[in-house]
């Protein structure tokens, strides 16, 4: 593997390039280029595809586009680049088994196959969410005692001790701080002091981070996100998150959101972007894993169609040419508390577990609004586990999200945000209210009906 | 070429993003008497609002949008000052607009940031991580009409409200029309930091500037 020395020497002596040709004249020309050469399409009926050689295609496409394009480090406008045998080394070095957590609490994490018979690991939390203090541990424990849920991602804090957090500020060390402290103690409470997280979103500059590489606060089966920035770029933030915890011995996880209609234009061009910015992510940051997170340019969330397609061709494209660790986002439009976000978090499962990737979620509202709670967590894994239960192939499932998106895609742009945490759960006890355990129970048995899963 | 044909070769050179056609056909227009302001509105702005609309509806992505926008910019700079000399041209509505301090996520800024140029009005881009006091000093230095603020990060969302606090500070709240976006920015925040407009997209963030701009002529 590419030291991370070695990364760091070529910020400063990589190619000097603007920024704007770099978007243009390197990402967005060469992933046209690429989308036209490997005749890669974009099906609405096919948003989980069955062709393997769509698959190869676009891992050959993003391939390509890893070693032609390298990564944009924005502070010195100088572009790292990668060859072959490097980038290679990393997807050969990449784990496909990961021990998080501790003790009874400890899970393998492992890189998952096309329709793969294990049952996924289910990380549930409302990642990207700003969760407000007063109510942020029992909404970690709703999330921490669904006995499905076997690791966490939940959101970072905006305010702590009735302070607004800014970013790059004292206070961001102090979020970033609490919200660990605040996960541990939820953790306790509820029995599984060993969960693994990812966590320090609260950590938006390198600030939060260097605070919590203390066993205190993020032990070393634990993991955080460090983003490519849109599209194939990064800067020294993101840089010295992964140097400190290269040296603290935590994992870095490459957080991977292409923008569909962005730089890398549409869907199929995404996907080839996703594809180099794993392989690249892996080579610069030393990734142990990583977050595939396709953006709907309108909508955000992930079970958006074209981007419920990018789940299942990328997730193919790398279990069948460089396996390696994938959760894929599970961001529904609606929140929790709505019928909706019971058809999304289902579409948006059912297509990660049968095409390589470990569901993490449900970031209902696409963490807009706290609006989100264990219940509709629960409900994903129940998903998740039913997919492995009933060998359900490509195709089959192919033919379910389709019928399931019909449930939603128009109301994706206007969707019922559904209610806050303590208008869901009675907080103290830290279970669902009647009301919006009656939706929960209504929709699983719809959904059951409907997809033929046995929830 | 009839005026009508060289119109829609305008808008057609501006939907490409072909720059050279764009401020060639220019020129021609101002050669055989059309008149410039003309040639901005049924030509370039026609061309502009096509690229929206397909935009829009996904059918064309970020770089086509952007090349379209500096095609129209290289004809504008041929048919302005032409059209302005003639008395023709109005003064256009002036836009500040950056992502704010402490997030470096400037793609749905550049994204409003094109759409309002497509729309007609004077965009001052000044970037990414921008300090407010530096939005504030451009927006008087350009007598802006607007102050547009956009960020993905909720941490970076209280500049927002630092911004317009900033603005009553130095009495200057009312001299602007302040809008604000980005994905964890709401509609309800946006109004309870006293902030005039919010879009949940470019789109919308376009509708609300023009509405917005149109009650302050009419008050």
């Amino acid at each position: 593997m590419t030291s991370i020395w070695e990364v760091i020497d070529r910020t400063e002596t990589g190619t000097y390039m603007e920024e704007t040709d770099f978007d243009l004249k390197v990402v967005a020309k060469k992933c046209k280029e690429l989308v036209k050469e490997y005749d890669i399409r974009y099906d609405p009926k096919q948003i989980i595809t069955s062709d393997d050689s769509l698959a190869d295609d676009v891992f050959e496409a993003g391939l390509r586009l890893a070693l032609e394009s390298g990564i944009y480090c924005i502070d010195t406008k100088r572009v790292v680049k990668f060859d072959e045998y490097e980038i290679k080394e990393g997807i050969i070095s990449a784990p496909r088994r990961l021990l998080i957590g501790e003790n009874k609490d400890s899970r393998i994490l492992y890189a998952r196959g096309v329709e793969d018979e294990r049952n996924p690991i289910i990380c549930g939390g409302q990642a990207g969410a700003a969760i407000p203090e007063e109510w942020y541990l029992p909404m970690a424990i709703s999330y921490m005692k669904e006995p499905l849920v076997d690791m966490i991602n939940n959101g970072g804090l905006a305010v702590v001790e009735g302070r607004k957090v800014r970013t790059k500020t004292p206070l961001e060390i102090q979020a970033t701080r609490r919200e660990l402290s605040m996960l541990r103690e939820a953790a306790r409470r509820a029995g599984r002091p060993g969960i693994s997280f990812i966590a320090a979103e609260s950590s938006v500059s390198a600030m939060g981070d260097l605070a919590i590489a203390s066993e205190r606060y993020m032990r070393r089966t634990d993991s955080h996100l460090v983003a490519l920035l849109n599209e194939l770029k990064t800067d020294f933030d993101r840089i010295s998150k992964v140097v400190n915890f290269y040296e603290y011995g935590a994992h870095n996880v490459t957080l991977v959101d292409p923008i569909i209609g962005g730089y890398a234009g549409g869907p199929e061009g995404v996907a080839v972007c996703f594809v180099a910015s794993f392989l690249l992510g892996r080579a610069m940051y030393g990734s142990d894993f990583h977050v595939c997170h396709p953006i709907h340019f309108r909508y955000m969330s992930t079970s958006a169609p074209e981007c419920m397609w990018n789940l299942n061709v990328v997730g193919q494209a790398m279990a069948r040419n460089a396996p390696c660790i994938i959760m894929g986002d599970v961001w529904t439009s609606a929140g929790a508390g709505s019928e909706m976000v019971f058809y999304e978090t289902a579409a948006n499962t059912i297509t990660n577990v049968v095409t390589g990737s470990h569901p993490l979620g449900v970031s209902a509202t696409n963490g807009k609004y706290p609006h989100a709670t264990g219940l509709e967590t629960r409900f994903m894994a129940e998903i998740a586990h039913a997919v492995v239960r009933s060998r359900l192939t490509r195709k089959s499932a192919n033919s379910i999200v389709v019928d399931l998106v019909k449930r939603y895609a128009d109301r994706q742009g206007k969707p019922d945000v559904g209610k806050p945490f303590p208008e869901l759960y009675d907080a103290a006890k830290v279970i669902p209210k009647p009301e919006w355990n009656a939706t929960y129970l209504k929709m699983k048995k719809e959904i059951a009906e409907m997809t033929g899963l046995k929830l | 070429m009839s005026e009508a044909q060289l119109f829609e070769e305008l808008a057609k050179a501006v939907y490409i993003g072909d720059e050279v056609k764009a401020v060639e056909l220019s020129k021609k227009a101002l050669e055989t008497g059309v008149e410039p302001l003309r040639a901005i509105n049924e030509g370039l702005m026609k061309g502009m609002s096509r690229v929206g609309d397909d935009f829009s509806q996904l059918k064309i992505y970020l770089p086509e949008v952007m090349l379209a926008a500096e095609a129209m910019k290289a004809a504008l700079a041929v048919l302005e000052p032409e059209a302005l000399k003639r008395g023709e041209s109005k003064v256009k509505s002036r836009v500040v607009i950056a992502t704010i301090t402490g997030d470096i996520h400037d793609i749905g800024k550049n994204i409003v940031a094109m759409l309002m140029r497509a729309n007609g009005f004077e965009v001052y881009d000044l970037g990414r991580d921008v300090p407010i006091d530096e939005l504030v000093n451009k927006a008087e230095e350009v007598k802006a009409d607007f102050i547009c603020a956009s960020t993905l990060l909720s941490t970076s969302m209280p500049y927002m409200e630092d911004l317009i606090a900033l603005l009553k500070e130095r009495g200057i709240r009312e001299k602007y029309i302040v809008m604000v976006g980005g994905g964890p920015v709401t509609r309800e925040w946006a109004a309870s930091i006293g902030a005039d407009g919010y879009g949940d997209d470019g789109d919308e963030a376009v509708k609300v500037a023009k509405d917005l701009l149109q009650r302050r002529v009419t008050q």
